[in-house]
């Protein structure tokens, strides 16, 4: 299946929406995916100097879910998932993956763990090829006597069974120079790169900011195609509600470092998120 | 993008993707018109083998600095500072070598003398990569400053030329089969590392976009002092063909050569911005220039004094070309954008 055929179908919101969590109480959330947690987060506190950038964060994240974090500028969004990610470690609070408390120091180690980040700005390199970017930094190679050569014929193999046959974009020759791709094409390298480590848990962080409608629907039907035929838990870090509406399975909203709720996108609606971002509270 | 037929379009998917090849490779096109003009109007030059071996044998050392400069641009780097290396690295080799009035002739061991070469060519080299990587000194302004601080110390060290060097110190640049076989082998060399290991592809990466290298897991500040490091030796080696050349090491050695090898790099399609460019096209840099050079050289109608005149020339011509080169390039990529 790729990514065209999974976005036809419905996603799985796990709970279908039951329980939602009174807004100021996060103990109590929707469960989404297999049910089975993947990603804990336990009283976590950050921060930097004298300035707090998260309080007392506690979730739960499921197998197979879509999971997004949203909130205003300086909510702590972007502070929660380089903890996870690995680039910040907390002041304060654990995380578990699978039940194993992680301590990552850098990107490497939550690479090493399964844990890979898409970030805003992708970190294509312009004037390389699609398999050149994929695999930049883990190249195939093949020995001859003490050293090392890059496998071209493999590389590009392996590029073409990530992009053709995994995502399904056969349209996308994998020679192409990254620079003559949309912006949804590029998202789909970005992602397609993380596929190369076999992870088990993505981080995209604003996958559809500044994208067409077009490039925006490419991208929600390859996140679609993580969950449904890769299994693997996508963390979406975003401040678009029209768009976590759309593709997440459940949202969690961050006001001023305070995961102040966990919904579901059937229970809540661009209003209720809005004023939740922006005042901490649902409004009347 | 508008389609081509015919045989070119069974090679191009595009005219665009037309243009942008032959935009990468405008180098050969550029190479044949030149050799067609040598040609005609200074015969000489290409008269027979031997002329063209001449011209290869002298080329030896500009091809390692274009080497140097290409891996430097490559890396998204400058390096000023190449001609200076080879010429200060050459000169406190030839002093320990000879036994000149001015020299300090501590041996003449050629051993020691290649020894010392390549390290004072990689020390410096390791000092501009550190400083760039570690202390994030501009390119430009470090590898300036190493060029104004070594092109002194060599004056300050000699201002004669230091002959009565050891043959087989001299060897290396002295044999032109052997000149040109370093020629070669280093392009080759260059070739497989660049397009097959993992250390030329970072470099390309980091050439190409350093944030995005880095966050890839690429270790920007060892390729950077790598490079640098390269760069030093590939200089120092220069230094040792050219005094093998000459036979002596002339107190101005090295000096100004640090436009050609930039000339050579960009109009062989090096990108002066990094992460684009290949090894072919920067052989046909080196090429085009030692062609030029030795036509000058050769024309009856061009006086010795007037050769630097023209060699600014060509630079300017390359970075005219470059320039085009970019613009065409990048109004494509913006018609193709969505």
């Amino acid at each position: 299946m790729s990514v065209d055929d999974a976005a036809e179908e419905t996603p799985d919101t796990g709970s279908e929406g039951e329980a939602v969590a009174d807004a100021r109480d996060v103990g109590d959330v929707p469960v989404a995916g297999t049910g089975e947690v993947k990603l804990e987060i336990e009283n976590v506190h950050k921060r930097f100097g004298r300035v707090v950038a998260l309080q007392g964060v506690n979730l739960d994240i499921y197998e197979k879910e879509v999971f997004a974090l949203v909130g205003d500028n300086g909510a702590g969004k972007s502070t929660l998932m380089n903890i996870i990610s690995g680039v910040h470690e907390p002041t304060e609070g654990t995380v578990r993956l699978d039940g194993r408390e992680i301590a990552f120091t850098n990107p490497s180690d939550a690479r090493e763990a399964g844990v890979e980040t898409v970030y805003q700005d992708l970190a294509l390199m312009d004037d390389l090829d699609i398999a050149t970017n994929i695999f930049m930094g883990q190249f195939p190679q093949r020995k001859i006597g003490p050293f090392g050569f890059i496998d071209w014929d493999e590389t590009r193999e392996q590029a073409r069974h990530i992009v053709h046959d995994r995502l399904g974009r056969t349209e996308i020759d994998i020679d192409t120079e990254v620079q003559f791709l949309s912006g949804g094409q590029r998202q789909l390298v970005a992602v397609a790169r993380t596929l190369a480590f076999d992870p088990d848990v993505i981080i995209l962080d604003e996958p559809t900011s500044a994208l067409s409608v077009d490039a925006a629907d490419l991208v929600h039907r390859t996140i679609e195609y993580l969950r449904e035929e890769e299994g693997i838990t996508v963390i979406i870090v975003s401040h678009s509600i029209e768009d976590v509406l759309q593709i997440a399975d459940r949202i969690g909203v961050l006001y001023q470092g305070v995961l102040v709720d966990v919904t579901v996108p059937e229970e809540a609606s661009l209003e209720s998120l809005t004023d939740l971002m922006t005042t901490g509270t649902y409004g009347d | 993008m508008s389609t081509l037929d015919g045989f070119a379009g069974g090679l191009f998917e595009s005219r665009d993707d037309f243009v942008l090849t032959l935009l990468d490779n405008m180098i050969w096109p550029i190479l044949a018109l030149v050799i067609l003009a040598v040609y005609l109007l200074v015969p000489q030059t290409l008269q027979n083998v031997r002329s063209v071996r001449l011209i290869m044998w002298s080329a030896a050392p500009l091809a390692l600095l274009v080497l140097a400069e290409s891996l430097c641009l490559l890396s998204g780097h400058f390096d000023l500072s190449i001609g200076s290396i080879a010429g200060f690295s050459a000169m406190v080799s030839g002093m320990v070598l000879a036994n000149c009035p001015s020299c300090w002739g501590l041996t003449t061991n050629p051993w020691i003398g290649f020894a010392l070469i390549f390290t004072i060519g990689a020390l410096i080299g390791v000092f501009n990569g550190v400083m760039v990587a570690r202390f994030n000194v501009n390119p430009f302004l470090q590898t300036l400053a190493v060029l104004i601080i070594f092109q002194g110390g060599k004056t300050a060290l000699n201002t004669q030329p230091i002959s009565g060097l050891p043959s087989t110190y001299l060897f290396p640049g002295g044999t032109a089969d052997f000149a040109i076989g370093v020629l070669v082998v280093a392009f080759v060399l260059f070739g497989v590392v660049m397009r097959y290991t993992p250390f030329g592809q970072a470099v390309y990466a980091l050439g190409s976009d350093k944030d995005s290298a880095l966050e890839v897991g690429i270790r920007t500040d060892r390729v950077i002092i790598a490079v640098y490091t390269i760069s030093g030796v590939l200089s120092a080696f220069a230094g040792l063909l050219l005094t093998g050349f000459v036979g002596v090491v002339p107190p101005l050695i090295g000096e100004g050569l640090v436009f050609q090898a930039f000339a050579g790099a960009v109009i062989g399609g090096i990108s002066l911005f990094g992460g684009r460019g290949k090894v072919t096209g920067a052989l046909g840099g080196v090429l085009l220039i030692a062609l030029i050079q030795s036509a000058l050289n050769n024309s009856a109608a061009i006086e010795a004094t007037q050769i630097q005149f023209f060699n600014g020339v060509v630079l300017l011509i390359a970075i005219l070309l470059y320039n085009t080169r970019t613009s065409i390039r990048g109004r494509i990529l913006a018609s193709g954008a969505q």
